[in-house]
């Protein structure tokens, strides 16, 4: 009976650790762009919320970009660095200092981050469990914030992507008046928010993504479940927000979407 | 055999008093006695010459000393005084129920219990008692009235009202010499029993009632439901509980099947598993309350082969389901998940509406589900009426000092005196982190808050139900109660979780946590306060319910659904119409009982109150209510139906022209419905009654005795007697018995 009783007990320590285990630690990983990007001193810090960045695999490089496999990391860990500081500056979302990546790799551990960002989606390529996952993430909750992808091409690929997860959900242009652009700023007048090359090229758009597109995808409740923010690279703007090259209305403006688009998330 | 030994019925000795006639004093009796003892023990220590040792001298002694006393006494000449009725002076009352229940065939040969009281009457002891007395026979329903011939008795009145029927022979006593009663029923009675009233003015009067109980006391095989408990109000889609007791006899270890029904629609059903014969066992059954509108909510349980009355297997209640859609404002300190999560929970509820405010910066907030744009664009509440518009209010993690101290005051008025329900959730700026503890507020809290900060940990715990959280329909997210545990332990454990100290007496803890690091913490405690209710969800950790769970899954929905509503559900009106009883059997009055109260829920004693009745058939009456004498802005009125069936009553109160609030309420009166209930013989009813009023109990095949039984009264016209005791058989055998026993004691040990 004693010896049931232990056994009885180890089971449950063990499933209990299984169970707890689920909510992964925070990790760095190498970038494309960066590599050892120094950790802030309160990255330990235990919080309310950060947002996460998905790790997804993606298509081989069409434009010379030699690593196909980590677009995923464009712009990480900086941009997430950033992004987090000015959250934590400009609204009582109690947010760590470092993002929490994650993977559609049919464990739990996405479920625990519900606020996910993806970047470059234009070569994403998921698989189909990996689109079943992204459905029941959204449908249970979660939110995804897409960014960093532009023109025709991008597009098309970002589409094939998003209709594996809901090919029954229409995207639609957002209209002004929807909260999300309310909740905290009004941001009735957007523009275009171009990538670093503008600081080199004057360009604003890449391909042929000239005009900045602000898209969504409603659940059944008409709450945004996924926004798209097509034609334009709010990453690079948080990234380079402390680089004096690059112009401070765009940064300014990337700010406060994600602000709006984050407290959204946390609202709705 | 009493009779026999003793000489004179048992009503002679019950009824008498003791008493000594020789003319000797008793203290001479007393000194006769022990002179006696004296006497006998010197002869029997001297005279036996040591052939007996102690023991056995001791014996003789007591055996000789009993028989001396025994004689002595007689020669004192003892009897006993008691008083008799005056032969055909007095008046015996036969009151014969005539009910319904005595239709019941459960006597000897299957006859009626009316036939066998006609039989017990007519074979000789309505004679014997018309031999000493006048008699007058009565027969009793639900009022008394007097006939002539027992033919006329026909077990066709609906109801049994045994207090009334007694009150109104005490009235007749009052100008006759009524002597005593005899009330021949199985103690069905429809009121409740008969009360302390009316049994204290039976005694003031002396009048013994002597009973015969008619009926099997435990039918033989019969299941009977004895009560359903529903809620008399309800929110519409609100998960209601019946609580159905019942009994049975025959049936043991057998299984039957409870529903619960609205019209045709099975809106519960179960199978339960039959307890012993006799044996009170209960069941809950869960149900949608469903849309707004009354219910008739009929609890039955299928009738089992063989059973003897099928009519007592079910039970109806009604249920207002209220139209009214309660408003909870939800006041939170930071963008949170857990606030996300709340919100999507009672998104789809379509009977409540969430309000919120939410800090989203230093100096900006966000407001949701308000009716206006104006509304809440000041943030909380700082005006009476603005916040008491609100049925219930839920506080996140925000800090007490971002309420003023005037909020703070007008938070706790909410609860206590509005009615409404406060929830607090955990979190890091919340309860003693927020310093909830140094607030206006902190006696409203249904934990004593740890004195200290930190008390809210971002550790993974799991969560487990309490006892009494097995039992609350707040935690109930499965209907059956040993799955619901299960379901519970198989939740996603909280993000993080707050300790709240300990809780206060009064106070009920619904779910424990049970921290990874060890240990266990209330999680969900809940109190009445005042008027209202308040609650602590110490975490903001519950999201991961959903999160974590599969799309189908609706346990986190579910539970906050069920926290809110409970929160709410309870939170009174300004106006609150209310009767003693909701189900009227066998009788027509009804008392009204509105509270009233003004824009700022105090008391309106200034109010006109105007209750309209709708009836069956069209009935509508408009009843003015009165205010009350003692409480204050409470007003009451009685009324009248005029038939059986389903009544609402809508009370409006004014003040002036304006219209202070309205409320609805139903009852129902139903007549000879509480007949086919309690079928078996009451005997306790009718031995309490006998008892308390120094009658006797009698059954059906001993009641010839009460021809002799019922003379001895102090009620109507008597006079006392003495009845000599010295000549009784038990006497004469007790002088024998003492005799043969020291002889037989003597012979065995040899010193005869």
């Amino acid at each position: 009976m004693r010896q049931r009783s232990f056994l009885l007990l180890v089971l449950c320590a063990i499933t209990g650790w299984c169970v707890l285990r689920a909510q992964r630690p925070f990790k760095d990983y190498p970038a494309l762009e960066y590599q050892n990007f120094p950790l802030p001193p309160d990255w330990q810090q235990s919080t309310e919320w950060t947002r996460a960045r998905l790790r997804y695999p993606s298509l081989l490089a069409p434009h010379g970009i030699p690593d196909g496999p980590r677009r995923w990391t464009i712009d990480y860990p900086r941009s997430d660095r950033h992004l987090l500081q000015g959250i934590r500056r400009l609204t009582r979302i109690d947010t760590r200092s470092v993002e929490q990546v994650v993977d559609l790799d049919g464990e739990d551990d996405v479920y625990n981050w519900p606020s996910l960002y993806a970047v470059e989606v234009g070569y994403w390529n998921l698989t189909d469990q990996q689109a079943k996952q992204l459905r029941e993430f959204l449908l249970r909750g979660g939110f995804l914030m897409v960014d960093d992808f532009h023109g025709t091409v991008e597009w098309n690929n970002f589409v094939a992507g998003i209709e594996k997860v809901f090919p029954d959900r229409d995207i639609v242009d957002l209209d002004n008046k929807d909260p999300i652009f309310h909740v905290i700023y009004d941001l009735d007048d957007r523009f275009q928010v171009p990538g670093m090359q503008y600081v080199f090229t004057r360009s604003l758009f890449e391909y042929d993504g000239f005009q900045a597109k602000w898209r969504g995808i409603y659940d059944d409740q008409g709450r945004l479940m996924v926004v798209i923010c097509h034609n334009m690279d709010l990453g690079d703007a948080w990234e380079n927000s402390d680089d004096p090259r690059y112009p401070e209305k765009f940064a300014s403006l990337a700010y406060r979407i994600a602000v709006n688009y984050w407290t959204y998330d946390l609202t709705h | 055999m009493f009779e026999l030994l003793f000489k004179y019925p048992q009503a002679v000795f019950s009824r008498g008093t003791f008493v000594l006639l020789g003319g000797w004093p008793v203290w001479l009796l007393a000194v006769a006695i022990l002179v006696a003892a004296a006497g006998l023990g010197y002869l029997v220590w001297n005279r036996t010459g040591g052939r007996m040792a102690g023991a056995k001298s001791v014996a003789v002694w007591v055996l000789q000393t009993l028989l001396a006393a025994v004689l002595l006494a007689m020669l004192w000449h003892p009897a006993l005084s008691v008083a008799t009725l005056r032969p055909q002076q007095n008046i015996v009352a036969v009151v014969v129920d005539d009910s319904a229940s005595m239709a019941q065939t459960d006597e000897a040969g299957g006859a009626t219990r009316r036939a066998a009281a006609e039989s017990v009457l007519n074979s000789g002891l309505l004679n014997a008692l018309k031999d000493k007395f006048q008699v007058r026979l009565y027969r009793l329903g639900d009022h008394l009235d007097r006939f002539d011939k027992l033919e006329q008795l026909n077990s066709s009145i609906p109801a049994t009202h045994i207090g009334e029927g007694l009150k109104q022979v005490i009235a007749d006593a009052a100008s006759l010499p009524i002597g005593a009663v005899v009330l021949a029923s199985d103690g069905a009675d429809n009121s409740g029993g008969v009360d302390l009233e009316t049994i204290s003015e039976i005694r003031r009067q002396r009048i013994p009632i002597h009973t015969i109980g008619f009926g099997k006391e435990h039918a033989a095989r019969d299941i009977e439901i004895s009560d359903v408990q529903v809620p008399a109000r309800a929110l519409p889609d609100s998960r209601l509980s019946a609580i159905v007791s019942f009994h049975q006899n025959g049936y043991s270890g057998e299984k039957a099947k409870l529903t619960v029904k609205e019209g045709a629609k099975i809106l519960a059903q179960q199978m339960v598993t039959l307890k012993k014969d006799g044996q009170e066992q209960s069941q809950t059954l869960l149900f949608n309350a469903g849309t707004a509108g009354v219910k008739s909510v009929e609890t039955s349980i299928e009738p089992l082969a063989g059973e003897e009355s099928t009519k007592n297997n079910l039970v109806t209640r009604l249920v207002n389901v209220d139209a009214r859609k309660p408003r909870i404002l939800y006041l939170e300190g930071e963008p949170r998940w857990e606030f996300k999560f709340l919100r999507r929970a009672v998104e789809d509820d379509r009977t409540i509406d969430l309000v919120t405010i939410l800090r989203t910066t230093q100096n900006k907030i966000y407001r949701q589900g308000i009716a206006n744009p104006d509304e809440l664009k000041d943030g909380f509440p700082t005006k009476v009426e603005e916040l008491f518009a609100f049925d219930g209010i839920i506080i996140g993690s925000v800090d007490a000092p971002y309420l003023t101290p005037g909020q703070q005051t007008l938070l706790k008025d909410f609860v206590d005196r509005r009615g409404g329900g406060l929830l607090f959730l955990g979190g890091k700026d919340a309860l003693s982190d927020g310093g909830w503890k140094q607030s206006a507020d902190v006696e409203l809290l249904p934990t004593i808050l740890p004195d200290r900060k930190n008390t809210f940990v971002r550790v993974g715990a799991n969560v487990e139900l309490t006892a009494p959280g097995r039992d609350s329909l707040i935690t109930r997210l499965e209907e059956d109660p040993a799955k619901n545990v299960e379901r519970w332990q198989k939740l996603p454990y909280v993000m993080n979780f707050q300790d709240v100290g300990q809780p206060k007496p009064g106070a009920v803890v619904l779910v424990d946590a049970k921290p990874t690091t060890g240990g266990r913490v209330p999680l969900l405690i809940t109190q009445n306060f005042g008027r209202g209710r308040t609650a602590i969800f110490a975490t903001g950790g519950s999201w991961r319910w959903q999160m974590l769970q599969p799309l189908a899954d609706k346990s986190h929905e579910m539970f906050y659904q069920q926290l809110l509503r409970w929160l709410v559900s309870d939170t009174p009106r300004k106006v609150i119409t209310s009767t003693p009883k909701q189900l009227i059997s066998d009788d027509s009055h009804v008392s009204l009982r509105a509270e009233v109260r003004d824009r700022t829920y105090l008391p309106a004693s200034d109010a006109k109150a105007e209750a309209h009745i709708l009836g069956p058939d069209g009935i509508a009456e408009l009843v003015e209510m009165r205010p009350d004498p003692i409480e204050s802005g409470v007003y009451t009125a009685d009324w009248t139906t005029p038939k059986t069936g389903s009544y609402l009553v809508e009370v409006t109160a004014s003040r002036g022209t304006e219209e202070l609030g309205r409320d609805t309420m139903t009852f129902r009166r139903e007549d000879g419905v509480a007949e086919n209930f309690h079928i078996q013989q009451n005997r306790e009813l009718l031995e309490k009654l006998s008892s308390e009023t120094g009658g006797r109990y009698y059954t059906p095949q001993d009641a010839q005795k009460l021809g002799k039984d019922i003379s001895y009264s102090e009620a109507g016209i008597t006079v006392r007697e003495t009845r000599d005791l010295w000549d009784m058989p038990i006497v004469f055998l007790l002088l024998l018995s003492l005799r043969a026993g020291e002889w037989l004691l003597r012979r065995k040990w040899g010193v005869i």
